[in-house]
């Protein structure tokens, strides 16, 4: 895209001297080395020039004697801005100040690697529990999960933990939503103040399913972490193998068949139409219209049905690897294909009607959880929500992968801002994807469907990109060359879109909650992927396999 | 003083309490059955033929379950309150005429509509109690919820109620019972609609479902009960349902007031008032399934603005048509 | 205000549900179809097997051991452990691992959570008759 070669362009031309190292190994793809602190210079060039830019997430890296940070920004494609800072003494100066949407990205990497960054004006903990001992940072290579052992129980637990105290004597009163609520399907902590029936201020909290994925892929081949990986997130498993295939296929330089690519945008939209009718359908239990819950989820089964048939399992898929798909599509299939989806749209096109139209929904969603243009451009939100507060935005189009480049579809985007033009966004969507799947199926190429690849993969990064059902995904994989990646990161969507959900909630009321967190369908698996928390039986799990060898068996 | 078997008969058997709980029970699971139908789900199946014994069994479960109190709350209203709001309802409930006359005979009198529209208001006021007394935050808000709504759509339910009342000349619900050889749901269509939507909010049923808007407040004001003391609020709200169900029939259906084929009067007299206040049954529930919750600001919002105004008009419009009506009648 | 707007459309749709046969099933008296091709408990062909011990070395959750029967090292599966993917039957040089549509694994003990080889072995008419 002319946009992205501009920017790298621009970059080089007003740095000058400042980049240290530029590489570009595909279309769409920069890696820029600056010096150390003039990563701020370069992210307010792009900011300057390109209304869209945001960030898409930091990734630090151990590199032995200095620790590198990845500022993936989008700009017509992914421009990372590396910078390299010494491990002794990790400082460098904070991009919130331009970005607010940095703001958890930068706490992820302080929690995970210790890197101070100054100027952030809330650098806490964001993953780790709050009484994890200080300096035991589980990123960095020399760290080892021994070093916790003692420390968890041990360290003085935070008062945080307790929600927070009120001192003065008013009527705000501090309501705490999870780790279990009805509200949220997966455990995470908002501890609102709430005055009467008025939300005044929200602090999410996160952290409460860490399993250390991105640790323990370091410690299993790539070809095994594709099975890891889907298990970030069950409902988008196909993006998240989709976008952790594709960055693997970029370092070793792999040629995937085209009859790959279009199998596994297949199941890659199968997917965001099952993720998105859930939403929908949870949307309507979340405003207490069980009746659309129910009816939604019923006509999502047969797509279940659908993905259960391409891929030998209904919700975990397995179906990507690197070099392809595992399985191929049975020609007799697309005709039960086509037949279902024609069926499924038929319902979708009715509960757009429904959305668009019933009163009661209409009321509850509609000027409810207000993200403003320009607030969701500063925080970086990204697929659905960001569609929904009027940014064409979709990783599809903008950075085509697997077979989108052929494939004709429409970006859908609202105006209006709010929780009711999120959903609609998705409403639409499904609609979109379906004719995606047919068109897909119809000019189904012919020939290989998975090239075999060797296990060592050479010494390089990539950054994987696609438009998971929640918004964009972001995969980075490092490789030292050998079998085992030596760094992956995940920055999965809802971590991107968490972010806004204080500004949309601020001064609405306590009906409005879930609402607003159901439009933003947030998947806080997704979330919490990168560290393991305090279960023993996780901690063995990932850190000592020969350990957990069950005795032998009689 | 000689004891009145057919009085103790009346009270505990039929169509006293005994009666009472088992209907109470019987429409809860018709209502589970109903929603579930409407859902296209099957709804309870297994206990009993069709499920039947669903609600028995959750009740047993729930009797057997611990009875946590938490330290802070206060115990005697926490104790109290949920044996009072279902004690009130059972009382509330023996005034209106099931098989014909009130559960204790000859008990009706000039004035028992008023007394017991004035009960249901104690005992949601107990309700609300008893969310307050147990210091959680979400039970504070959902027991404000219940208040807020209360108040606001008792004065609609009042206004309604006086409509038939006022057709029938009389405020007692036998007389207005007995008046409606044609049911007052088809000489006053507006009142019997309108009363229908205010009954949905006085029931706390969706769209109007505030005061437990699970995915809100959890389980609003009945967060922090458990075991026996849960089993009460279930079985208060299952004979407000009831009674909910029962002002309808009573008010616009004709009460147990029918056809009578063979047999005893009093027997078709229950029938008729069951098959009845199922069908208000039904349709509560179909409005609750085609409506997502409202938020208590619109709830009060349209209460206030809306439901009031149409109710005072309502009150009008059947005053004035009243000479019209009554030559209909007779 | 309700009565200003449009009727919800779901009106008729929930109205024609109530005469519609429900969706759902009642699972353990009804029996699912899953479709060929299910990724569901293994069956390993002892015969083909070679003891290689490449799906113990691919697994990506540790849930295949070798153990010996009958001299022979073979695999064995933790279902508990399993997570379906399917990387042992992939791995397999000659195909001695295979796929099953039985997904009904839930059990008692954790016994029943092991795929043995021995399983698989027809049995001698020896040690039936003891």
């Amino acid at each position: 895209m002319a946009m992205f070669e501009e920017a790298v362009s621009i970059l080089k031309d007003n740095l000058g001297n400042d980049v240290l190292e530029c590489k570009t190994p595909k279309p769409r793809r920069a890696y820029i080395l600056v010096k150390l602190g003039c990563h701020r210079d370069a992210i307010s060039l792009l900011l300057k020039q390109y209304e869209q830019t945001g960030i898409s997430t930091i990734t630090g890296t151990d590199l032995g004697s200095e620790i590198e940070l990845n500022y993936h920004m989008r700009c017509g494609g992914a421009v990372t801005i590396k910078n390299r800072v010494p491990k002794e003494k990790p400082r460098i100066k904070t991009i919130t100040d331009l970005l607010p949407g940095a703001a958890f990205y930068e706490r992820e990497v302080f929690d995970l690697l210790g890197v101070m960054f100054e100027g952030h004006p809330n650098l806490k903990r964001l993953l780790l529990p709050d009484n994890w001992p200080k300096g035991a940072y589980p990123l960095r290579k020399d760290w080892k999960p021994q070093d916790v052992k003692s420390g968890v129980s041990d360290s003085e637990k935070n008062s945080e933990t307790n929600g927070g105290e009120l001192k003065e004597a008013t009527s705000i009163v501090n309501v705490v939503v999870g780790p279990q609520h009805p509200a949220l399907h997966e455990p995470e902590r908002f501890s609102f103040k709430v005055d009467g029936e008025v939300v005044v201020d929200v602090e999410p909290r996160l952290g409460y399913v860490h399993r250390g994925i991105e640790k323990a892929a370091e410690h299993l081949m790539f070809f095994q972490d594709v099975h890891l990986v889907e298990r970030v997130c069950g409902i988008c498993n196909a993006a998240h193998t989709t976008c952790f295939s594709q960055a693997v296929e970029d370092i070793g330089g792999i040629d995937v068949p085209p009859r790959a690519l279009y199998l596994r945008t297949i199941v890659h939209e199968l997917n965001r139409i099952h993720s998105h009718l859930l939403l929908l359908g949870v949307a309507g239990l979340l405003l207490g219209y069980e009746a659309l819950f129910q009816h939604v989820w019923r006509d999502r089964e047969p797509i279940m049905d659908l993905i259960e048939m391409i891929t030998g399992n209904r919700l975990m898929t397995a179906f990507n690897t690197i070099g392809g798909v595992r399985r191929d599509l049975d020609p007799n299939a697309a005709g039960k294909i086509k037949k279902t989806l024609e069926e499924v749209k038929k319902r979708a096109n009715f509960y757009k009607v429904v959305f668009k139209e019933d009163p009661t929904l209409r009321l509850r969603t509609e000027g409810v959880g207000v993200l403003s243009k320009s607030d969701a451009l500063k925080l970086c939100v990204a697929g659905p929500v960001a569609r929904g507060s009027g940014i064409d935005m979709d990783v599809r189009k903008d950075d085509a992968y697997a077979a989108y480049e052929e494939i004709p579809f429409n970006v859908i985007s609202y105006k209006e801002c709010d929780s009711w033009a999120r959903l609609m966004v998705r409403a639409e969507e499904v609609l979109e994807s379906i004719d995606i799947v047919i068109y897909a199926l119809e000019h189904l190429p012919s020939g290989r469907f998975r090239v075999r690849v060797p296990r060592r993969q050479p010494e390089g990064e990539a950054v994987g990109r696609v438009e998971a059902p929640r918004g964009e995904l972001i995969h980075y994989v490092k490789s030292d060359g050998t079998a085992y990646p030596y760094r992956v990161k995940i920055r999965s969507p809802t971590l991107a879109n968490i972010i806004s959900f204080p500004t949309m909630i601020r001064g609405g009321y306590v009906a409005d909650i879930p609402a607003v967190l159901g439009s933003l369908d947030p998947c806080f698996s997704c979330t919490d992927r990168m560290v393991f928390l305090d279960t023993q039986n996780d901690r063995r799990w990932y850190w000592s396999l020969e350990e957990i060898k069950p005795k032998k068996a009689k | 003083m000689p004891i009145d078997l057919t009085l103790i008969a009346r009270a505990l058997i039929f169509p006293g309490f005994i009666f009472l709980l088992a209907l109470a029970l019987f429409f809860d699971w018709f209502e589970r059955k109903v929603a579930a139908r409407m859902q296209n789900r099957m709804g309870p199946t297994y206990t009993g033929p069709l499920g039947i014994l669903q609600p028995v069994a959750d009740y047993i479960k729930l009797l057997t379950k611990e009875d946590v109190i938490p330290r802070q709350v206060n115990k005697l209203l926490f104790t109290l309150t949920p044996v009072l709001a279902f004690s009130l309802f059972v009382f509330a409930m023996f005034y209106i005429p099931i098989d014909g006359s009130n559960v204790i005979l000859n008990s009706s009198f000039e004035g028992d509509l008023i007394l017991v529209i004035v009960l249901i208001t104690i005992a949601n006021f107990a309700l609300f109690l008893s969310g307050w007394s147990s210091t959680n935050p979400y039970s504070g808000i959902g027991a404000t919820r219940i208040l807020t709504q209360f108040l606001g759509y008792d004065i609609p339910v009042i206004i309604l109620a006086l409509c038939p009342a006022f057709l029938a000349k009389s405020l007692s619900f036998v007389a207005i019972a007995a008046k409606q050889a044609i049911p007052f749901a088809l000489l006053i269509p507006w009142s019997f609609a309108l009363f229908i939507i205010t009954l949905q909010a006085e029931l706390e049923k969706d769209p109007f479902d505030i005061p437990h808007a699970e995915t809100e407040i959890v389980g609003g004001y009945e967060t922090e009960f458990s075991g026996r003391k849960l089993a009460f609020i279930k079985l208060s709200e299952d004979f407000q349902f009831l009674i909910g169900a029962a002002l309808v029939t009573e008010l616009f259906l004709g009460g147990p007031f029918g056809p009578v084929l063979f047999g005893p009067k009093e027997m078709w007299g229950a029938i008729w008032f069951v098959a009845k206040t199922l069908g208000v049954i039904f349709i509560l529930e179909y409005i609750g399934n085609v409506s997502a919750r409202l938020r208590i600001d619109q709830v009060v919002h349209s209460n206030w603005k809306i439901l009031i105004p149409l109710a005072i008009l309502s009150l009008a419009l059947t005053i004035t048509c009243e000479p019209l009506l009554r030559s209909i009648v007779s | 205000m309700a009565n200003k707007m449009k009727l919800p459309s779901m009106i008729r749709d929930i109205a024609s549900s109530i005469f519609k046969k429900p969706f759902t099933r009642e699972y353990p008296a009804v029996r699912v179809e899953v479709p060929e091709g299910f990724r569901g408990r293994h069956i390993l062909d002892p015969e083909k097997c070679i003891s290689c011990g490449l799906c113990e070395r691919d697994c990506p959750s540790k849930a295949i051991e070798l153990v010996e029967v009958s001299g022979k090292r073979m695999p064995m599966f933790y279902l508990d452990r399993c997570i379906f993917c399917y990387q042992c039957a992939e791995s397999c040089p000659r195909d001695a691992i295979r796929l099953s549509t039985v997904f009904e694994l839930s059990t008692t003990d954790k016994e029943g959570l092991l795929v043995k080889p021995e399983e698989f072995i027809p049995q001698q008419p020896v040690t039936t008759k003891e």
